[in-house]
């Protein structure tokens, strides 16, 4: 171990905060979502699966091996979706804080497997660029961490298809900051498509729901004209 | 204040903090073979006080409870049921549209898709079969569940879900995962959680079945 005790319990409570503070923000939906931050070189800590954040306590945060993420001590069983949060940190030795999320607005882009283009100055400074989706692949599987840390390549946030968001920082404080902005830009972005669509100059959600709705027959079915749905 | 009724005032509660209620949501949960405990039609979840959780004989209700009896009566499988009215939900529900797997959870957690019934029993128990949750048309969604914490999550589940269709027809068009993946995807979800769900239910039949003991006891003396 290369870190000292003191250094882990604050960690500890960092990793405890930021799963409070993603549910206070409604950046996740109970407990589907996690978070990992590094220890030293070689280990990291991480929320714990399928567990409420509001009842973890900072020991609850187990300790997982960065190189081989099947081996872990201390704390409760580790997220399964510890490989992606390891890969990163593995690839990215300057990145020490990981979120992965299902934010709302986020959600969408990934599920149209849309790119998110720059919307501002600061979504530039902190993602890096244009967001990126990451190729598609089981919950658990070597596709999906592929994709992710293929799509992360020189960004700090990427879409995972069909599934949510991955953000990186330094440290939690920007790792947040990036999953905020990457939300924010996200509701811009529909909001602007919206406008955009109906040719409107105020967006409400209304308008959106008008617009999708007369897009279907009276059966329920896509009025012919609009592309059919790509398959995966 | 009995275990279930407990269980329903925490989960609508849970509803309202999510927002994804309406002004005529209505959660009920089983009890036994023939009965089950309803909200009160007419008020409202964010108003629901112990006394406006009643039990009711699914064999004998009043309209407004028809759609939770029947489904009890048709589907053993099933012990609790959410009719919610999401705000994302309403316009698939309005288009009469068919929510596809958009998103992982969707597809483990719903199905591979959600169809919208019309607003009647029939048409809500057929779509309804082999399947958890449905639309109704022109209204809200019915979710169900072994637990009332299935179908809750089932209803937040199917309001980002919509979220996700509804805004994707500014974007693009969602790209649907492909059906042996999501398949494949409820069948694992399933059978983690058939686990966890069936001690919740033990439990739960567990408490039914000291209370009717305690009662019969009581009786007794």
């Amino acid at each position: 171990m290369a870190w000292d005790k003191e250094t882990e319990l604050k960690l500890r409570q960092v990793i405890k905060d930021s799963g409070v503070a993603l549910l206070k923000e409604n950046l996740v939906q109970g407990t589907w979502g996690n978070t990992a931050v590094r220890l030293d070189e070689d280990h990291m800590l991480v929320t714990p699966t399928g567990l409420d954040y509001i009842s973890l306590t900072p020991e609850d945060m187990p300790v997982v091996q960065i190189s081989d993420p099947s081996v872990w001590s201390d704390g409760k069983k580790p997220t399964s979706e510890r490989k992606i949060h390891a890969a990163i940190m593995q690839a990215r030795p300057e990145i020490n804080a990981t979120i992965h999320s299902h934010p709302l607005y986020c959600s969408i882009l990934a599920s149209a497997r849309i790119p998110l283009p720059v919307m501002s100055e600061e979504m530039e400074k902190l993602v890096g660029g244009e967001c990126r989706v990451g190729a598609y692949g089981l919950p658990g599987t070597k596709k999906l961490k592929n994709g992710t840390v293929a799509a992360m390549e020189g960004r700090n946030a990427c879409f995972m298809a069909n599934h949510g968001v991955f953000c990186a920082g330094k440290d939690m404080d920007e790792a947040f900051e990036i999953i905020r902005i990457m939300e924010k830009s996200c509701y811009e972005y529909i909001k602007q498509c919206t406008l955009k669509a109906t040719g409107e100059t105020t967006y409400s959600d209304e308008l959106l729901f008008d617009y999708f709705v007369s897009q279907f027959d009276e059966k329920g079915r896509k009025i012919k004209g609009n592309k059919k749905q790509k398959k995966a | 204040m009995e275990k279930i009724v407990e269980t329903i005032l925490q989960y609508a509660q849970k509803l309202v903090a999510e927002g994804v209620v309406g002004d005529k949501d209505m959660i009920s949960m089983r009890s036994g073979l023939n009965y089950m405990y309803v909200t009160k039609a007419g008020v409202k979840l964010a108003d629901l006080k112990e006394e406006d959780v009643i039990k009711l004989l699914i064999f004998k209700v009043d309209k407004e409870y028809l759609y939770h009896a029947e489904i009890y009566k048709e589907r053993a499988d099933i012990h609790a049921i959410c009719q919610c009215y999401p705000k994302w939900v309403m316009p698939v529900a309005k288009a009469g549209a068919t929510i596809p797997a958009v998103l992982d959870d969707m597809a483990q957690i719903v199905g591979p898709s959600c169809k919208t019934a019309d607003d009647d029993v029939h048409s809500i128990l057929k779509t309804l079969k082999g399947r958890n949750s449905c639309l109704v048309k022109n209204s809200g969604c019915i979710t169900s569940g072994r637990t009332l914490d299935e179908a809750y999550t089932c209803v937040l589940v199917l309001d980002k879900a919509s979220r996700c269709f509804v805004a994707s027809s500014v974007i693009g068009e969602n790209k649907i995962i492909n059906g042996f993946e999501a398949r494949l995807m409820r069948f694992v979800y399933k059978k983690k959680y058939s686990k966890k769900n069936q001690q919740n239910l033990s439990q739960l039949e567990e408490g039914e079945a000291q209370k009717e003991s305690s009662a019969k006891e009581e009786g007794e003396a």
